[in-house]
């Protein structure tokens, strides 16, 4: 079984924890994958179309914001790492939610293993809105099974009926 | 070639306005891609070919406006200098340690930070220097990046009418309907404090999740020496600066063209960058947005040919009469149009739209007069948050676009400005209202 665990810098844990599930099938291939979003540059990019400037190529300032987006994404990844030590690693560049299932596609996956939403703060909670864009799409356009990944939250329990 | 031959003035007035529309689409849905100086300036090479307005005047018209030429010219050289001197990343790097470790707290700093440098530099330099600089610095800590994103760009927007050098446009309006600075103050410090106050609100709820009791490492903080390449340069930049910021504050009270403190300001640093050699003549160019002359310069010769067909003055009375005459109706007839205009056409043609739609109010009261100017300014500045990244034309590109299943983060600051800026607006005006 071929299983892309998706590392958003928060979420190693997690997603070592569900790969712990799958332990005892055999073969296991587990890749860990991590895209740096290219959302932010664009916008900056087309604020700058607003202020009737060049989109921001060959500065330092660029070189600059590549290289802290490739160090936090080598730092991702090595977290994934410590948890799932022989894992292959990914690291890919465009949107999130493109990028996931295209390589999800490309290295053949069976299972995707996504959180609902990057957590940096409060705990998680469930009802409306606690998927996020990005595993939103993942689940509307995954080629292969998708497990979402999201902490227990019993103590959010009964639901009012 | 209209000049060889008499023209009747209906003929006149229809393909003046007519080029003028064309001129204004063309700004909006920019075809075959061209940007927008080239746009203003075949309108106004249009109108000079057919004679429907007449060199003199068109040269006129661009001498009248120099102080808003050379404002441009030297905003951007200040901003181009003291970015290379690192003055904004160790501005952020200091916002950072200031936070002690809280993402709220950066958050807020950024929010002051961003407040502080477009009250000083414009509103260009938060949206363009400052952002990317921000990015990098939460990138580094590994906080979320999307709410300080937004802190920057919104609070560019949001704090530009603090004072008549925090954006360009308020330069424009002020060169034809001049207020001092006691004035100036008077009716738009508080409505921008007010808005800030709003903004900062409204985003903290929106991201409270994200940033409550979320902490950075201080390890991850760049070093001072990394933010400040060369300490001779970096320490002059703050020199020069300390006489920059109150020079402008002098020279507004005095009515002096704040151009030419800009100017001596950028000239200053650029003199100080080429002897620590921290820069070159053509790297400052680069630093520089040429085109930005060219649309400008249109844009006033395509306005200045309009207001000669006497629309613009009809526009003029149509918003007076829309006003009912009361300062309450001047202020949000005002405020509401210039905001909506600059999500159509950009606010630069805007502000000059309504400048030169304003000359027919003159003889209103003096109060409905400076609530209407107060209402240009506060509109044309604050209003592109609506779309921040763009005009209301690129919003309904993205939106086509996440039809089609692409997810397009542009549609997050819309979702977010949608939000924000009409309480912005409302509670902006209400304020200058009861200033008036």
């Amino acid at each position: 079984m071929r299983i892309l665990g998706c590392l958003d810098g928060t979420n190693a844990e997690q997603i070592s924890r569900a790969v712990q599930m799958f332990s005892a099938i055999e073969p296991l291939a587990i890749a860990l994958l991590t895209v740096i979003d290219v959302g932010p540059r664009r916008d900056i990019d087309r604020m700058r179309e607003r202020f009737g400037r060049p989109p921001m190529h060959h500065q330092p300032l660029t070189e600059e914001m590549m290289a802290a987006e490739d160090a936090a994404a080598q730092e991702t990844l090595n977290a994934g790492l410590l948890y799932v030590k022989d894992a292959e690693t990914m690291l890919r560049q465009g949107r999130p939610e493109l990028e996931i299932v295209n390589a999800a596609a490309e290295w053949r996956a069976d299972v995707i293993l996504i959180c609902a939403r990057t957590e940096y703060g409060e705990p998680p909670h469930i009802g409306p809105r606690s998927v996020g864009d990005v595993a939103r799409f993942v689940l509307d356009h995954a080629p292969c099974l998708v497990l979402l990944v999201r902490p227990l939250a019993r103590e959010q329990f009964p639901i009012e009926r | 070639m209209f000049l060889f031959f008499q023209l009747p003035e209906f003929w006149r007035t229809l393909l003046t306005s007519l080029i003028g529309l064309l001129t204004l689409v063309g700004i909006m849905t920019r075809p075959w891609r061209w940007n927008e100086s080239r746009i203003a300036l075949t309108g106004a090479a249009v109108l000079l070919l057919l004679g429907l307005i007449r060199p003199a005047d068109a040269a006129r018209t661009l001498l009248r406006d120099w102080n808003t030429f050379l404002f441009f010219l030297g905003m951007m050289g200040l901003s181009a200098m003291a970015e290379a001197a690192g003055l904004f990343d160790w501005l952020a790097v200091q916002a950072a340690r200031f936070a002690r470790r809280s993402a709220a707290r950066l958050f807020l700093n950024v929010f002051l930070l961003g407040t502080v440098i477009t009250m000083i530099f414009s509103n260009d330099a938060t949206a363009l220097i400052l952002t990317p600089v921000v990015y990098v610095l939460v990138t580094r800590l590994r906080l979320p990046v999307l709410p300080y994103m937004f802190a920057c760009t919104f609070i560019a927007d949001t704090a530009s009418f603090l004072l008549p050098i925090s954006n360009p446009i308020n330069i424009i309006v002020l060169s034809r309907f001049p207020l001092d600075l006691f004035s100036f103050l008077r009716l738009l410090l508080l409505p921008s404090l007010v808005v800030i106050a709003i903004n900062f609100a409204i985003f903290y709820l929106l991201y409270r999740s994200q940033l409550k009791g979320v902490t950075f490492h201080p390890d991850r903080l760049p070093t001072v020496e990394r933010a400040v390449k060369h300490k001779a340069y970096f320490r002059y930049t703050l020199w020069v600066l300390a006489i920059v910021a109150p020079s402008y504050v002098i020279a507004s009270a005095f009515l002096f063209p704040l151009s030419t403190v800009a100017v001596a300001g950028a000239l200053l640093l650029l003199a100080g960058a080429l002897f620590w050699k921290r820069t070159t003549l053509a790297e400052a160019a680069k630093g520089i947005s040429w085109p930005i002359f060219g649309f400008i310069a249109g844009m006033f010769i395509v306005v200045r040919a309009i207001e000669d067909t006497g629309l613009t003055m009809k526009l003029g009375k149509l918003l007076l009469h829309l006003s009912g005459g009361t300062k309450f109706g001047a202020v949000m007839v005002g405020t509401f149009g210039a905001a909506l205009g600059t999500n159509l056409i950009n606010n630069v043609p805007m502000a000059v739209v309504l400048n030169s739609s304003l000359g027919s109010i003159q003889s209103a009261a003096p109060a409905i007069r400076n609530g209407f100017v107060a209402a240009t300014i506060f509109g044309c500045d604050l209003g592109p948050n609506l779309t921040t990244v763009g005009s209301l034309a690129t919003i309904l590109w993205l939106l086509i676009l996440r039809q089609r299943d692409v997810d397009v983060s542009g549609l997050d600051y819309f979702k977010v400005g949608v939000l924000v800026t009409p309480i912005m607006l409302f509670a902006g005006a209400l304020t200058i209202w009861l200033l008036l």
